[in-house]
């Protein structure tokens, strides 16, 4: 039976991009996902892996309404940069670090982490349609007390790294 | 060379096939190949309070959770002098160790290492737990959600899946301390992206407006000194949903949803608008 479905979907792929699908519906392929593995080094995000993997996706985030938006969030895109996907993260490339309290009376805080880097993972879903995904992200203030914190950005986020999925 | 060994993976909580539902892992780190039923028990202990957590107590059909069992060739994590730790150095799998960032509280370990396990005993995941068996308090966020065994952690672990799984902000209003803040009076005009905080103060265009009774005024607290947190109590009946002043690390010109909500504060149930999202996120994870 998988069988069956890869072999569509192979045949599928040599044909020249018709949108059969959308994210979220019943398809063959509603429960294929890419998950894309990211490394991190201060502002630079590079992708380390990118699989496949059978598997159903949380529902998107808004496709509409952020151009003006600031935080980090990744998108699946068609061919015609039309937004498939989206899933809004918690910035995974923060210069600061959440600090939990010793005793319940405490209160969480946050402290600059200046040297974090490792790894994150976003996952999209794995249609015909879906041709890349984007990253966006808001820069941080290069002035003033909230300078250089990424946490505390307050500009719209800005597309920091394209990447065209491997079919 | 590894600190241990991974030994596999269990299924502690069944829902269904892995390729239908949400799959969380609980990894163990700093446990020694004699410890492993004491990880057993600590993971089931840690899918329970999991699940009895609101929303997630009425999402049970939608969720597996799994265990995976890594030794390590010594028990704990590093603790350096530096940050007031006894210098403990145990050599253990994930190198997890506290005093990140001279923060003795800041436990982080390879996450890097801990996503290639969890992707190899589980390709399904959507959200790794790194279980640390260590008594002293502390914790990270980030890809993997790291605690350790100190009362309490539970909750670190809970509130940083708030972030990496559901994309929720934080909602307290400051950022180092209310008391030692500086620059954190007033959050910028731009919205952000997260669903749980808005700038928007307009009732029929804020994100949450269908949650909002038309009896909550809204704003409903509004903070007079933007300079220090407020100090108010709340002047509604916990649970209401509304547009509170403060979050997102500022005392002015950001709302959260509701007075309280474990995005806020440790030890409180995750707010209405909170559990909204994690439904919505998690509908398409329930048996049809």
């Amino acid at each position: 039976m998988v069988t069956r479905k890869r072999a569509r979907k192979s045949k599928a792929r040599k044909t020249p991009a018709k949108p059969k699908t959308k994210p979220g519906k019943k398809s063959p392929e509603s429960n294929k996902a890419m998950r894309l593995t990211f490394s991190y080094d201060g502002n630079d995000v590079k992708l380390v892996s990118q699989k496949r993997t059978e598997m159903i996706l949380p529902a998107t985030d808004s496709l509409k309404g952020y151009g003006t938006h600031k935080g980090f969030w990744a998108e699946l895109r068609s061919a015609r940069d039309k937004t498939l996907y989206r899933t809004v993260m918690h910035n995974p490339t923060k210069n600061d670090a959440e600090v939990f309290p010793g005793t319940p009376n405490e209160g969480i805080s946050r402290v600059p982490a200046p040297d974090r880097k490792g790894v994150f993972v976003v996952v999209v879903p794995d249609t015909d349609e879906g041709e890349e995904v984007i990253l966006c992200r808001s820069k941080p203030a290069t002035k003033g007390p909230t300078k250089g914190v990424s946490a505390l950005a307050s500009k719209p986020a800005e597309e920091i790294l394209r990447l065209k999925l491997k079919k | 060379m590894a600190n241990g060994e991974v030994l596999g993976v269990t299924k502690i909580v069944d829902a269904g096939p892995p390729e239908q539902r949400w799959n969380a892992v609980i990894v163990s780190e700093g446990y020694r190949s004699a410890e492993m039923a004491q990880f057993a028990t600590d993971a089931q202990n840690f899918a329970d309070a999991l699940l009895a957590a609101a929303p997630f107590d009425r999402l049970r059909a939608a969720i597996n959770i799994y265990r995976v069992d890594v030794t390590s060739t010594e028990s704990g994590a590093k603790d350096p002098t530096k940050c007031g730790g006894t210098g403990a150095k145990p050599k253990t799998f994930f190198d997890a160790s506290f005093c990140s960032n001279g923060i003795r509280r800041l436990l982080i370990a390879n996450n890097g290492r801990v996503t290639k396990v969890v992707s190899k005993q589980v390709p399904q995941w959507h959200m790794a737990f790194l279980a640390v068996n260590s008594p002293i308090s502390g914790g990270s966020g980030g890809p993997v959600a790291t605690f350790s065994k100190a009362p309490g952690s539970v909750e670190i672990a809970i509130h940083e899946m708030g972030h990496t799984a559901f994309g929720l902000a934080d909602e307290y209003e400051y950022f180092s301390g209310c008391a030692t803040d500086k620059g954190h009076d007033k959050h910028s005009k731009s919205e952000p992206s997260q669903p749980n905080i808005t700038t928007n103060k307009d009732r029929a265009k804020v994100k949450w407006r269908d949650l909002i009774l038309a009896a909550t005024p809204v704003p409903t607290t509004s903070n007079a000194n933007c300079a220090n947190c407020d100090p108010q109590p709340s002047p509604v009946a916990a649970g209401t949903i509304g547009l509170f002043e403060g979050g997102d690390y500022f005392h002015c010109g950001v709302y959260r949803p509701e007075f309280d909500c474990r995005m806020r504060n440790l030890n409180r149930p995750f707010c209405g608008v909170c559990q909204q999202v994690i439904v919505k996120k998690l509908t398409p994870f329930l048996p049809h």
